[in-house]
């Protein structure tokens, strides 16, 4: 799985997922460890990539 | 044919009683109840549904019939399909579906690394009657019809990811693009940790196509073991080769125990609607009916953007899943009898496994509190897809 872009998504001042772009699709993924995706991003993350803030 | 009488003792002795005249009995186990009153343990094993889509463009992590994931990495190309079957003796055994892997570029020479895997994952607390890292652990039969267009040696492994082992048992393709129906019997595995209770990865089934050396140059791990990658697909044959190729696969069957070709029993079909509410655990699609297709309701949460709530309750997916829509034209917010387009991507939150909001911006102007719908607009391209596979 490739991750190409991660920005937090925010609901009344509160991260509430990640708008992202992994194996080139636009998906929302939820911050639950569980699902796969996120732990994709986690990964993604721990090699150096940065979660974009929300607007 | 009659049943003249049961024998208490049969059933006491957990043998099947026998209709008056038969020949022969049978215990449970070999009656293939082992397991009575449950569900077939493998989801879709008859390849009968598939929501994402029924051909597209192999990738690594992509998934074509439901339950089945395709791990890959190589310089050739395939297109994966959900076929209809109409002849054959997967056919004749009552499959009408099958996953078929066709080459459309060939590998020839995989490097090292390379591979081409498809998985069926199952979550550990499905698969704690097996016992295994137990004295009392379990031996597994693992059944699939399987048609190929290369002969030789496949592998396919199963692995443990809570304590890191596995096994691996080869199969041979006999005829060339001929349906065979595979039997495999894996070890118990007494040893190593048991499979955790939960909803993570308990153990997993991966099917070789093909494997480069860092997966063969070992020796084939036909006992539980510690994982060594270079022992996992020893021999297997490279499917891959040609773009004459094809791999079918259907039937796919779980048995705890050790069954022969002889003893398995027969595959449990499921009907299409048990099928799929299991499926809907992992991956469930919606759109596509009706070109103004309406998905979920609730209320402005701003003059341009919608909050609707979506319950997904029944049933309950396995972890809060992934929200992903098709194009962001194909919705709108529908509000006091006016329809503003999606002009940006979706969010969500509030996500878990039984519903989420989703917030759908447009240009607006709306008015913030009164109700309004998420819904295609006007197109039954429209597709939003929650995702909770393993």
């Amino acid at each position: 799985m490739v991750v190409t872009k991660a920005k937090y998504f925010k609901v009344d001042n509160k991260n509430t997922s990640i708008q992202a772009t992994i194996n080139g699709k636009d998906v929302c993924v939820p911050l639950d460890e569980d699902n796969t995706d996120y732990q994709n991003i986690l990964a993604w993350v721990a090699e150096g990539n940065t979660i974009e803030e929300a607007d | 044919m009659a049943l003249s009488k049961i024998d208490i003792e049969n059933m006491v002795t957990g043998e099947t009683p026998v209709a008056n005249g038969g020949t022969g009995q049978t215990t449970l186990a070999a009656a293939g109840l082992t397991r009575p009153l449950s569900k077939p343990i493998i989801i879709n094993g008859n390849q009968s549904l598939s929501q994402r889509t029924t051909s597209v463009t192999a990738s690594d992590g992509i998934y074509c019939t439901d339950r089945i994931k395709h791990t890959l990495s190589n310089d050739g190309a395939a297109t994966i399909t959900q076929e209809s079957l109409s002849s054959g003796s997967a056919f004749t055994d009552g499959f009408a579906n099958a996953m078929k892997i066709d080459v459309t570029t060939a590998d020839g020479s995989l490097s090292a690394a390379q591979k081409y895997h498809f998985r069926y994952n199952i979550e550990g607390q499905d698969i704690q009657n097996i016992k295994k890292g137990t004295a009392n652990a379990e031996k597994l039969t693992l059944a699939f019809w399987v048609k190929a267009t290369k002969t030789g040696t496949n592998i396919v492994r199963c692995y443990t990811a809570d304590s890191d082992r596995s096994c691996s048992i080869a199969y041979t393709v006999s005829s060339s693009d001929t349906w065979e129906k595979k039997i495999l019997n894996f070890p118990a595995d007494t040893t190593g940790t048991v499979i955790a209770d939960d909803n993570t990865v308990g153990m997993t089934f991966t099917w070789g196509v093909a494997a480069g050396s860092n997966f063969t140059s070992g020796t084939l791990a036909t006992a539980w073991a510690s994982n060594t990658s270079a022992n996992d697909f020893v021999g297997q044959v490279n499917n891959l080769d040609s773009t004459s190729n094809n791999f079918h696969i259907t039937g796919i069957q779980l048995e705890i125990g050790e069954f022969s070709s002889t003893t398995i029993p027969p595959f449990q079909h499921e009907s299409f609607a048990d099928n799929l509410t299991r499926c809907q655990r992992y991956f469930r699609s919606y759109g596509g009916g009706d070109a103004h297709e309406q998905i979920a309701v609730g209320y402005n949460s701003t003059t341009t953007q919608g909050a609707t709530f979506l319950d997904y309750s029944s049933p309950v997916m396995r972890a809060s899943p992934t929200l992903a829509v098709s194009a962001n034209g194909d919705w709108k917010i529908y509000s006091i009898a006016t329809a503003y387009e999606c002009n940006s991507n979706m969010g969500a939150s509030d996500t878990t496994p039984r519903n989420m909001k989703i917030f759908t911006p447009h240009a607006g102007s709306t008015t913030v509190g009164q109700g309004c719908m998420l819904q295609a607009d006007n197109t039954t391209n429209a597709r939003l897809t929650l995702d909770a596979e393993l």
